[in-house]
């Protein structure tokens, strides 16, 4: 009888002694792994062109159906090599499940992942208080800002 | 005569201070030791390194509502809280912190009160504690109070038997009732090595007593909400609490004083640390144990908690005693 109990306080002692696990979130931040599946970018090429071409694949494959694209003609192909970039490009993260499809189905690479995962976002004045959460393609195509700044949202 | 008030008055100041100190960073010490036990870290914001925890809890405690059912007996409701902080405050008045210090000409024990019969006066006193649980479940008029009052009524009166003979063979080989006395009896052995068996008991009663895990019964969140303390809210709850550590200061400085020497050092050679620091050191040690077995062992189930204090913790503690006699006489003889 003992045994077992002298036992589980060497485990306690053994756990008491290793450093804890804790991340003092916010102040402190978690690393990542290298493929983790966080906020999507909007690609260009290095002419700064848009890669996208509207070609709707991600919006097809995904299972969550929150992107929205529509299509524009580039008949100058100033934006992009192909002559036609999104017009109108949204992914809606209330629905988004960070699942990664969309990258994988783009055949052109013209939307990734990054790690930047603090979406959250205070409610918006007006009819629909997550409004914020509907990002727009402009949104979409800058770097997210580091974590743990402020003005994620903007 | 002067001289005397005034110096009790600023032992008895010092000593609730030092009590109420000891409570609120005992509450810290409990988490800060759960949260290691879990590979966590426990309160680390409030102050340096949540050092201003106790503070924040019991400020918040004072800022909540005090709600007061309307079905319960009012008095007695009120009361129940109030019987769980005496009785830890009465006991530790006894409990020799050190020899005498000389101060300003004046020889001052380091005791509020050196009752020759100290032993019978705590238990006497931490009996008290009982009522405080069972007034408590049983004004709040609802069925998860009165249920943790009475399991806690029948474990206490267990255990405390328990509890007072563990410590008979103690007092047989001390040959007093006050606790100066079996301190002092402890110069060259301790008595947790020539009575290692009524040590063990002692620890394992007065956890019991204290209702701690693994005998936390009374108060198993998981059974009965949250116990005999459900229906209280803001300081009342917190009075409940404060007694809780305020007991196992209680028992620990018992602890240290019947079975780790009390002011004693181990070694001849270690004797110019105060004594008073040994003692502080012996009874952290065993509310630090408390602490450790409470985040290590699960909860008993009812019927084993009355088995294994009335089948095994009874016989042992009778024997133990019926064999420090034996031994006693036999070496008498010789
Ligand atoms: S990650 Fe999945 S759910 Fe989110 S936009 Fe891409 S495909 Fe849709
Ligand atoms: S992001 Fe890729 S898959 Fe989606 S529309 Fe643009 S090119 Fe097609």
């Amino acid at each position: 009888m003992f045994g077992p109990l002298l036992n589980g306080l060497k485990i306690t002692l053994k756990h008491m002694v290793t450093p804890g696990v804790t991340v003092k979130y916010p102040y402190e931040h978690r690393k990542v792994a290298e493929r983790y599946r966080g906020r999507h970018i909007l690609k260009v090429d290095e002419e700064g062109r848009e890669l996208c071409c509207a070609c709707g694949l991600c919006e097809a494959v995904c299972p969550s159906r929150c992107i929205t694209i529509y299509g524009e003609e580039d008949e100058r192909f100033e934006k992009s090599n192909v002559g036609k970039i999104a017009g109108f490009y949204q992914i809606d993260y209330t629905r988004c499940i960070f699942c990664g499809f969309c990258v994988e189905a783009c055949p052109r690479g013209a939307i990734e992942m990054t790690q930047f995962y603090e979406l959250a976002e205070p409610a918006q004045k007006g009819d629909d208080p997550r409004a914020g959460l509907l990002y727009y393609k402009e949104r979409l195509m800058k770097e997210p800002p580091t974590l743990g700044e402020e003005g994620g949202a903007k | 005569m002067l001289a005397l008030v005034v110096i009790t008055i600023v032992k008895l100041l010092v000593l609730f201070a030092f009590t109420m100190t000891c409570v609120a960073y005992g509450t810290l010490a409990e988490r800060k030791v759960c949260g290691h036990i879990q590979d966590r870290i426990g309160p680390c914001y409030c102050g340096p390194r949540g050092l201003l925890q106790p503070l924040a809890d019991g400020l918040k405690l004072f800022f909540k509502e005090d709600i007061t059912p309307s079905e319960v007996d009012k008095p007695v409701f009120i009361l129940a809280p109030v019987l769980a902080v005496a009785p830890p405050l009465l006991a530790i008045g006894v409990i020799p912190f050190g020899e005498s210090i000389t101060l300003f000409g004046h020889k001052i024990p380091l005791v509020v009160a050196d009752v020759n019969v100290a032993v019978l006066y705590l238990f006497a006193v931490a009996s008290f504690s009982v009522y405080s649980i069972v007034l408590g479940g049983w004004a709040s008029n609802s069925k998860y109070p009165l249920l943790g009052g009475l399991r806690s009524a029948a474990q206490m009166i267990s255990y405390e038997l328990v509890l007072g003979l563990s410590i008979m063979g103690v007092i047989m080989l001390a040959g007093s009732f006050s606790l100066t006395d079996i301190v002092h009896a402890q110069k060259h052995w301790w008595f947790v090595l020539t009575q290692p068996l009524g040590f063990l008991i002692y620890i394992v009663a007065a956890t019991a007593e204290l209702n701690r895990l693994p005998f936390d019964l009374p108060e198993a969140e998981s059974e009965l909400v949250g116990g005999y303390h459900t229906e209280y809210s803001s300081m009342k709850f917190a009075m409940f609490f404060l007694g809780e550590y305020a007991n196992m200061v209680v028992a620990s400085a018992v602890g240290a004083c019947l079975f780790l020497g009390g002011w004693n050092p181990p070694f001849a050679f270690l004797s110019f640390i105060p004594g008073i620091i040994w003692f502080l050191i012996k009874l952290f040690f065993i509310f630090f144990t408390l602490l450790w077995i409470r985040w290590s062992w699960p909860r008993l189930r009812y019927d084993q908690l009355m088995t294994f204090s009335w089948k095994y913790l009874l016989p042992l503690s009778l024997l133990n005693i019926v064999a420090t006699a034996g031994v006693m006489l036999w070496m008498h003889r010789i």
